[in-house]
């Protein structure tokens, strides 16, 4: 196929306007043509099939579309992942395109996530198509959307009605990308350069990269040059996502595919990073590249202290098809041993456990998730720590920085007030405000990303009845007056349940967390004193009073069968709970930080 | 070793039981009644001919409400029951009652056919409490209850009272435990009210509509039954039960020393032969069931040696005498601590169990958490 009459594009929207509907109806429009194509290819590839069976992912569709003109053009369909923790997955993602579908609910209109992927689209100087969906919902308003799309900087001329649910409209959108969005334009002779914008682990095939050529062609037995490690594999399969899977030799510029190479794991297939050719590798890699960074930590432990090899082995499955996921093994004095783990927000770090929990079977204790600090000591050097135990003595810190974020807010203007005094709650420093019509207007607050971590976003719905929608992108360190607080149990610190909080806020924070914890954590045989400390000075202590009656003083007569269940089921409640010391603590504890404000 | 016997009858079902019972009324004599009646002695010549565990010496009819049946067909069930089962020349036979169900007639007649020992569901001695659990007698009807037994010959009395109800004080068990002592009864079980699912009672508790004592109210009330009864010369044997010196219930020491028994009825329980059953709590199933001569189990269960010996210790340590670890020997030809050294340990280093004159037994801390001592023994 010619360059000429490939597009590359993908569908940006906030949550819920209907993203997947748009691409499901793209995908039904296209499919006879598609299907026609398959059916030539089936002997080819079912043999592969029929040896591995086809684990691919569609992150890449390529669909073959017959436009007005009559020419049949190859449109490729990028998926975009949904969440502000993938936002630099979202952005090589869009450097693979050309253009942009931006998709907007008619009766919803622009929301933060519109706004943050449109301008994240323009950045990388995309074509964008506004579509306007659900226009068949009795409270679709599209004037208005339209309005609000004039407002932020688009034509609403230009903008697509449709109803992704009827399929209205659809037709309309298809021809849009061809006539609007621009072909690719790449260097057939030059060195091989492709992007990889997504990849995955395949049990039989290792990493597959999902790539878009820019220059050159790799071809089936190609040797390939990872340009971030300079690590070489030779190609073993190329194919495209029709959206079965269908071999092909190469994959000229412009183009989109998958590309297997004996890659072990996806740390060789680095979202970002430009494949090369080893004959004739490129001077320069494509601009952009950063390596995953985790920006949030925990340590994740079992429950009971032989699982730990388990966990062990399930963290090295899992980050095989998880490249941002990090891990390192270390101990606690109250929990042993397990490993301090690295995500890049709190929906990857809730995708990773409750994936160890649900696919390997562990019984896990999550850790309150930390961000990281930057250290610096009075020698002049700087530690980073991720973990509050590893804070040095404060006699050594010369002062502490901690991560911020610029959040943007969008919000319709009767709960301005509401998005501030959360913001500001939260030590979040205003930066601007403005209407982008005349009911709704866009917020931008810097806050420390720390306190994001902690129910911002529940907390912001809940203030505005759910109308605010965020999303926000890391600036930078800033100089913070944080400490250690401590929680001692029976007299006894639990570095476990140690968090660095902002000065201003200790002493509520140690209040909340000290009464939360005696919420949670159920009597015991004994009094169970819980305190709150900042150093050796106490803030707060809580008691849980000693348990003084358990047992079954009822008449079961000779049923002992049911006492027996009575009490293992007891017994059973217990071996989910972790002995710190004398004290048995529940999982939920060690979270308790995250629900109290 | 003994036989229980279940009558899953009653006039009104209690707000807090998950008993099985079934409501009946007239109508259902003598046609339902009498068909149970019937395949109670169908029940009890199968299991004649299996028992193989040694002479039978107490007799226990438990419900529902045993005394709903009317006292001559009562009379002659028993009579057939130790007369057709190898019970020794002078079982303890033992009958619940509700205070409202005994007349002094039907009292002559029980004592007539046997009973000498009758337990009482008194509950408690105050109207208002005794309306929000759902018992049909007054206060009142415990003394008479009493006196017609007595009058009748029937020296063993045992009350049963609770604890913990709605609505229940400190001030109103303390006068329940006197009430109940001025009667003179030779035993004395106090339980506590369980919130059992299902149950009218705690799907009102789910709902806020009544209000329960706390936990420590209740540890308090626990306390309070210990202190006024054992100054009143009773001895606190099991966990729930008190009772004059010599006057323990033999049947209940049966269930908590673990040993073999005869479950007869709907939903009944039985252990014999190292088996442990329970029949279908299903009134009509059971009678069809043994109309054809088969029992109607629900469960069965062979019991191996180490969940016998588990089941030993969780019971047995429900009596405050505690287990007797030459009898544990005996029985198991291994120590007690060979089994469950670690777990021993461990309770003794928590004060929950202690060791005296060969036994091991709770400690008054452990009296109150025993759930954790009989836990400690299921491996």
């Amino acid at each position: 196929m010619v360059q000429k009459n490939i597009r590359n594009f993908c569908i940006i929207a906030h949550i819920d306007h209907g993203k997947s509907t748009l691409a499901d109806r793209i995908l039904e429009a296209t499919e006879a043509v598609s299907k026609r194509e398959m059916t030539e290819q089936v002997l080819d590839s079912m043999e592969l099939e029929r040896e591995r069976g086809i684990t691919i992912k569609l992150k890449a569709v390529r669909l073959i579309y017959r436009a007005q003109d009559g020419e049949e053009y190859i449109l490729n369909l990028i998926d975009t992942p949904g969440h502000v923790d993938f936002s630099y997955e979202v952005s090589r993602s869009l450097a693979a395109c050309e253009g942009a579908l931006l998709v907007v609910d008619a009766s919803q209109g622009v929301e933060a996530q519109t706004l943050a992927n449109l301008y994240l689209a323009l950045e990388h100087d995309l074509e964008i198509i506004p579509v306007i969906n659900k226009i068949d919902l009795p409270n679709a308003d599209p004037e208005r959307v339209k309005r609000e799309l004039e407002d932020v900087g688009l034509s609403a001329e230009e903008a697509v009605l449709v109803s992704a649910r009827t399929g209205q409209g659809i037709d309309q959108v298809l021809q849009a990308i061809v006539e609007r969005i621009p072909p690719p334009r790449g260097d057939a002779a030059a060195p091989t350069r492709a992007m990889i914008f997504d990849s995955h682990y395949d049990q039989y095939r290792g990493a597959v990269a999902y790539a878009r050529v820019v220059d050159g062609t790799i071809k089936l037995g190609d040797t390939i040059q990872m340009m971030s490690t300079g690590r070489q594999f030779e190609v073993t399969e190329l194919g495209v996502l029709q959206p079965g899977f269908r071999p092909v030799q190469a994959l000229g510029p412009g183009e989109v595919g998958c590309i297997m190479a004996s890659m072990k794991d996806v740390r060789d297939t680095r979202v970002g990073d430009t494949i090369t050719t080893a004959h004739n590798p490129a001077a320069e890699p494509l601009p952009g590249y950063r390596p995953a960074k985790p920006m949030v930590y925990c340590g994740l432990y079992p429950v009971v202290n032989e699982e730990y090899t388990l966990l062990r082995d399930a963290l090295d499955k899992l980050q095989l098809n998880d490249a941002a996921l990090t891990y390192e093994a270390e101990s606690s004095a109250a929990l042993g041993f397990g490993y301090r783990c690295g995500f890049l927000g709190l929906l990857h770090m809730e995708i990773v456990q409750e994936r160890l929990e649900r696919e390997f079977d562990l019984n896990l204790i999550t850790t309150a998730p930390s961000v990281v600090y930057r250290v610096v000591l009075k020698d002049g050097t700087v530690k980073e720590i991720d973990n509050p135990t590893a804070l040095p003595p404060m006699t050594h810190v010369e002062h502490i920085e901690e991560p911020f974020v610029r959040a943007t807010v969008l919000v319709p203007d009767e709960f301005i007030g509401a998005v501030m005094e959360v913001c500001q709650e939260r030590r979040g420093t205003f930066i601007t405000m403005e209407y982008i019509t005349p009911e709704r207007a866009r917020l931008e607050y810097d806050l420390p990303l720390a306190e994001i971590l902690m129910d911002f976003f529940d907390r912001l719905k809940s203030r505005t009845k759910g109308y605010a929608s965020l999303d926000y992108e890391f600036i930078g360190y800033r100089q913070s007056d944080v400490v250690k607080l401590d929680i001692l149990l029976n007299g006894n610190p639990v570095d476990a349940l140690s968090i660095i909080v902002h000065r201003d806020k200790a002493m509520a924070r140690g209040r909340a967390l000290a009464e939360k914890l005696k919420e949670v954590i159920p009597r015991q045989q004994f009094e169970v004193p819980i305190q709150a400390a900042i150093g050796s000075k106490i803030i707060a202590r809580e008691t849980v009073r000693a348990l003084r009656k358990d047992v079954l003083a009822k008449c079961y007569g000779g049923d002992v069968s049911r006492k027996r269940k009575l009490l293992e089921k007891q017994k059973e409640g217990k071996k989910r709970m972790k002995s710190l010391g004398n004290v048995e603590v529940p999982q939920e504890a060690f979270m308790a930080i995250l629900k109290v404000d | 070793m003994g036989v229980y016997v279940h009558i899953p009858f009653c006039a009104r079902k209690c707000h807090y039981c998950d008993f099985h019972s079934i409501v009946v009324g007239e109508a259902d004599f003598p046609g339902l009644v009498d068909s149970y009646l019937v395949s109670l002695r169908r029940e009890a010549l199968y299991y004649r001919k299996l028992w193989a565990n040694g002479p039978l010496d107490s007799l226990f009819f438990g419900g529902g409400t045993p005394t709903l049946i009317p006292p001559e067909k009562l009379a002659q069930l028993i009579a057939f029951l130790l007369a057709e089962l190898p019970f020794t020349s002078d079982p303890e036979v033992t009958i619940e009652a509700n205070p409202q169900s005994v007349t002094p007639q039907g009292a002559e007649l029980l004592a007539g056919a046997g009973v000498n020992r009758v337990s009482l569901g008194a509950q408690a001695f105050q109207n208002e409490l005794l309306t929000a659990i759902g018992r049909l007698h007054r206060a009142e009807d415990i003394g008479a209850s009493v006196r017609s037994l007595r009058s009748a010959g029937i020296r063993e009395i045992n009350l049963d009272l609770m604890f913990g109800l709605p609505g229940q004080d400190l001030a109103h068990w303390r006068a329940t435990l006197e009430a109940a002592l001025a009667l003179e009864p030779t035993h004395l079980s106090c339980y506590a009210l369980i919130l059992e699912p299902g149950t009218p009672l705690a799907s009102w508790h789910e709902q806020g509509l009544v209000e329960l004592p706390g936990e420590d109210e209740q540890a308090d009330m626990y306390q309070l039954a210990r202190e006024v009864l054992q100054g009143a010369g009773y001895e606190h044997y099991e966990i729930s039960n008190f009772c004059l010196p010599g006057h323990r219930c033999r049947h209940n020491l049966l269930y908590w020393h673990n040993l073999p028994f005869i479950g007869l009825g709907s939903g009944a329980t039985g252990y014999l032969g190292g088996c442990r059953y329970q029949n279908a709590p299903d009134v009509e199933g059971y009678i069809r069931s043994w109309a054809e001569g088969k029992p109607p189990y629900l469960t069965w269960e062979e019991v191996g040696r180490d969940q016998e010996m588990d089941e030993t210790m969780m019971v047995g340590m429900r009596l405050l005498e505690g287990v007797s670890e030459a009898e544990f020997r005996r029985r198991f030809q291994v120590s007690l601590r060979e089994v469950y050294g670690e777990a021993v340990e461990q309770l003794l280093q928590q004060g929950l169990a202690e060791e005296k004159d060969g036994r091991l037994r709770v400690t008054e801390l452990g009296l109150f958490l025993e759930n954790r001592v009989s836990a400690a023994f299921l491996r």
